[in-house]
């Protein structure tokens, strides 16, 4: 059989299996790496329950939390056409990154300053960033912001160089990440995130230090492992949940607007409660053993200088120049108002 | 037929250069690294890929050669029904390959549409080509390997149709009952076909009747042998360094410093013999290779000084697999990586004492029968001692730095593992000239791919079922139905031997491994058993269950071996199984045996 035919064969089964019912009730599979009761993980059930109850019982969704799916690029790969295993996911910006590039200009480090910075230039890059997904397949339904990333590490780090010296998660799948992080000296070991934890736990694991939001490390119990955080707030760490264009096209047209109002809800909700989430997140942790080391004036006038010069090699690298121009305009044109 | 000799031999340079890869990537990067900070881009996703191809090329070896692991009922069937069995157990397997194939191209075709890349501008898609591949030769040996005729083979080879189409067509399935499906599979391995295909073949068609496509279980399948976190590597080169160490004089060395040591003590050659066999089948994982390679090399030795022809060969054949619980073992590393929330250095040091102690019980039988027999002893002389000593330098420095490297935290696991395996390499085809050409490196590297693909294959296929399994929330209704019924935790621990000692007789130990430890690791979480307590339970279990009547697998290497029926062969085993069983009951109750240690080091 020539590799044509197979092929044919394969398209054809494919084709054959795609059902042809439009208008009818439809199961959406959802995943995520959210741990199973986490706030994230709650307001995806009341999500899906509001679909359920606003399109009567013709949206369904079903949440598989804490990674059961597998990584987010598994995860992603279960999205495709073709698979459709899966027709929705809550991807943290890595996972978005995988999709599409430009994402990653939202994890450019002390690249913003507040949430409310960060928040305006998500929602004005968002018409962009939805242009992009629609080309890859996907529709972006709703943001969500999981508090800002900061470095969570086995032995205490204070300066830029015990950053250097450690054995830094970085997230599998993206090799020119790795690579900009050994170029600038660091020693990054690309995992799964769903593997951090485990990883931080063995005596002799494959990384001691992990960037993470507080609440994350919190829920996942890094922290007893991980006993040092420095506050270093390196980025916020948002995500989205984005769905497969052949899901969206199945539900009902009069259907969607429901839809897509319920996961606007729950956008409130996530990017809203971050703040709140990280405060509380840290606190929990400091009364159960967490060390809290700020960045001395020094360190921080290091790193931050240290970052601006970073951060230019990650522009048409990692980060698309056009995603990383825009992102640049928006925020400067947000910090002259406030001037 | 001048070509297919060729396109063999390629399949196996191919093999071995993948293998070669995993070896010397990771050490580059350390050594590049020093000099330019970027090391070698793509080192890291490059060498779990290159695990990826010696898996699905090893399997194909293995299928080529006819060593894929299956049950051991096959053996026992009666000669009347033999041959159909083999057309069945063929069929079915070539079949759920063929399931496995068309899942892997429209895995090909899918990552082509996405385009993603592992690093450097090399595509996913290439990489996963190994599926298509790997599972179509796998299908079409299955099936030419299915009757010595072409009629048996004709029904082998339309069955890899038939089971294309049923992947090509999975909706038809869906909605149905998957019982009689899993029945049947069972049935076809009970006959013979390979643990791959009954492990998949649940797999394949669980998700079939959920409305999941083909390519679902391959996509587990990626994710699993290209996990950094698993990082399978080691798995190979291990077993690599071990195949290399069987050939050619290393036993002998090993064996002269061992008596030289031992020899002047009642039962010393008995002790050396055990001990020697421990050291390979560290390496080797217990599949029988250091029943192969050494029982030849120490028969003679053993029946020379006097030991009874019986004793001898109960010794040779519990030996066989005495090696499993100590550093570096193959099946610990595994367990480790299947369970996830446990070091794998932890495993190691859990294991040294109740290693120990199974070795100190076969040395007991010997000592004790070397009294009664009269064994000869040889007179202890220091130089005799440091001329085998310096002879065997070599291999006895190999575990030392491996373990200083590993354990003194300056290399991972899959790192030691090349250096074992580089180490292995040099002093074999520089040093010691054991293995004395690139061909000969070939055909060592073939048979050593041929065992991990055996074993990859059914970790890539079982990923799935697990997977499934845990959707449906089996573990959930395994923990409450037992706790239900169990109620001690010394209960439970005994329910588990039984349970444990009848996967070991009829499942290779790599297999149960991978099938039995996902679904045990909540129980044990719900009995509050420590992982390193479990684990070495686990291999200490499924060390009896090697020796264990009718189906034991050592007894029917030992057999092979020594050309004694099996009858005799497990007779000459049976006090070996009562004294290992008494021992893994002590390691199961006393976990102190295993846990003392890592609390002394505290590192638990």
């Amino acid at each position: 059989m020539s590799v044509r035919k197979a092929v044919a064969i394969v398209l054809a089964g494919v084709a054959l299996a795609a059902p042809i019912s439009l208008g009818a009730a439809v199961t959406l599979k959802l995943a995520t790496q959210a741990p199973v009761n986490s706030s994230w993980h709650k307001a995806l059930l009341d999500m899906g329950a509001e679909w359920d109850q606003k399109t009567s019982g013709r949206v369904k969704l079903t949440v598989y939390a804490g990674g059961t799916q597998g990584s987010e690029d598994a995860t992603i790969r279960m999205m495709r056409p073709g698979v459709d295993q899966l027709q929705a996911n809550l991807l943290m910006l890595p996972g978005l990154g995988h999709i599409d590039d430009a994402f990653n200009a939202f994890g450019i480090p002390f690249f913003f300053e507040s949430d409310a910075e960060g928040e305006y230039v998500l929602q004005k890059l968002t018409p962009f960033l939805e242009q992009r997904l629609d080309a890859k397949g996907f529709k972006l339904l709703c943001w969500g912001s999981a508090g800002w990333v900061q470095l969570f590490s086995k032995k205490p780090l204070a300066t830029l160089a015990d950053v250097k010296n450690a054995k830094l998660y970085t997230n599998q799948g993206d090799d020119r990440m790795s690579q900009w992080y050994k170029a600038n000296g660091f020693h990054p070991v690309a995992l799964a995130a769903g593997d951090i934890p485990a990883q931080l736990k063995l005596s002799t694991g494959l990384i001691d230090a992990a960037p993470s939001p507080p609440y994350p490390a919190l829920l996942l119990q890094m922290f007893r492992d991980a006993k040092y955080m420095l506050d270093v707030r390196v980025a916020p760490l948002y995500g989205a949940i984005v769905m497969t264009n052949d899901a969206w096209n199945k539900i009902d047209a009069a259907d969607r607007p429901a839809v897509l109002a319920a996961a606007k809800t729950i956008e409130k909700r996530l990017l809203g409660e971050a703040p709140k989430l990280d405060a509380d997140s840290i606190a929990t942790m400091k009364s159960r053993g967490l060390t809290v080391t700020t960045l001395d004036p020094k360190a921080a006038t290091e790193f931050r200088a240290a970052a601006e010069n970073f951060v230019k090699t990650m522009r048409g690298n990692i980060v698309p120049a056009d995603a990383y121009d825009a992102a640049l305009k928006e925020r400067d044109a947000y910090r002259k108002t406030r001037k | 037929m001048r070509a297919r000799a060729l396109a063999l031999r390629a399949e196996n340079v191919i093999a071995t250069a993948a293998l070669g890869g995993i070896m010397l990537l990771p050490l580059a990067e350390i050594a590049v690294r020093r000099i330019v900070s970027t090391g070698i881009p793509g080192s890291a996703p490059f060498t779990l890929n290159l695990t990826l191809w010696v898996g699905l090329l090893g399997a194909a070896i293995a299928a080529r050669e006819g060593k894929l692991l299956t049950l051991a009922t096959g053996e026992f069937l009666p000669a009347r029904i033999s041959g159909l069995a083999h057309i069945i157990g063929g069929s079915v397997g070539a079949a759920i390959a063929a399931m496995f194939m068309i899942g892997g191209l429209s895995l090909v075709l899918t990552e082509r549409a996405a385009g993603d890349h592992i690093a450097l501008n090399v595509p996913v898609w290439v990489s996963t080509l190994a599926f298509p591949i790997g599972f179509g030769l796998i299908a079409v040996r299955l099936a030419l390997r299915a009757a010595p005729h072409w009629r048996g083979r004709a029904i082998a080879l339309v069955s890899i149709v038939v089971g294309a189409f049923a992947a090509l067509r999975f909706e038809l399935f869906e909605g149905h009952a998957l019982l009689p499906w899993v029945v049947g599979i069972i049935v076809a391995g009970v006959l013979g076909a390979p643990i791959f295909s009954l492990l998949g073949g649940i797999a394949m068609i669980a998700f079939f009747t959920d409305g999941s496509r083909p390519i679902v279980p391959l996509i587990k399948a990626y994710e699993e042998l290209t996990s950094p976190s698993a990082n399978l590597a080691a798995i190979p080169l291990f077993t690599l360094t071990g195949f290399l160490l069987a050939e050619g004089g290393a036993s002998t060395r090993l064996l002269r410093a061992l008596r030289a040591l031992f020899g002047w003590a009642p039962g010393g050659t008995a002790v050396a013999a055990a001990t020697l066999c421990a050291f390979f089948t560290l390496f080797t994982g217990g599949s029988g290779v250091t029943i192969l390679a050494l029982g030849g090399l120490l028969l003679p030795a053993l029946l020379k000084e006097g030991y009874r022809e019986r004793f001898a060969i109960g010794l040779l054949t519990a030996s066989g697999s005495l090696g499993l619980l100590f550093p570096l073992s193959v099946p610990l590393i595994l367990y480790g990586i299947v369970a996830q929330n446990v070091a794998i250095e932890d495993l190691f040091i859990g294991g040294i004492v109740p290693g120990v102690l199974m070795l100190a019980l076969v040395a007991a039988l010997g000592i004790r029968e070397a009294i009664r027999s009269g064994a000869k002893r040889a007179p202890f002389r220091l130089s005799e001692v440091a001329a085998g000593l310096w002879e065997a330098k070599w291999e006895m420095l190999l575990p030392i730095v491996v373990l200083w490297a590993l354990l003194g935290g300056y290399a991972t696991t899959s790192e030691s593992a090349a250096i074992a395996a580089l180490y292995a390499l040099i002093v074999q085809r520089f040093i010691h000239r054991d293995v004395p050409s690139f061909k000969e490196i070939v055909r060592v590297a073939g048979d050593c791919v041929a065992l991990v693909g055996g074993v990859l294959i059914i970790l890539a296929v079982a990923v799935g079922l697990t997977n499934y399994l845990v959707n449906a929330q089996v573990p959930m209704q395994l923990i409450e139905w037992t706790q239900a019924h169990i109620q001690s935790k010394a209960l439970f621990l005994l329910a588990l031997n039984v349970f444990l000692l009848l996967v070991g007789t009829v499942m290779d130990i790599f297999s149960a491994i991978v099938v039995v430890v996902p679904l045990i690791l909540p129980l044990a979480d719900a009995y509050m058993i420590g992982y390193v307590h479990l684990g070495v339970i686990f291999i200490a279990n499924l060390e009896l269950g090697y020796l264990h009547p009718p189906l034991g697998l050592n007894l029917l290497l030992a057999s092979y071996r020594f050309k004694k029926p099996v009858l005799e062969v497990t007779w000459a085993t049976l006090p070996m199984l009562g004294i290992l069983a008494a021992g893994v009951l002590l390691i199961t109750y006393v976990p102190l045996l295993t846990e003392g240690l890592l609390r002394v080091m505290g590192r638990l």
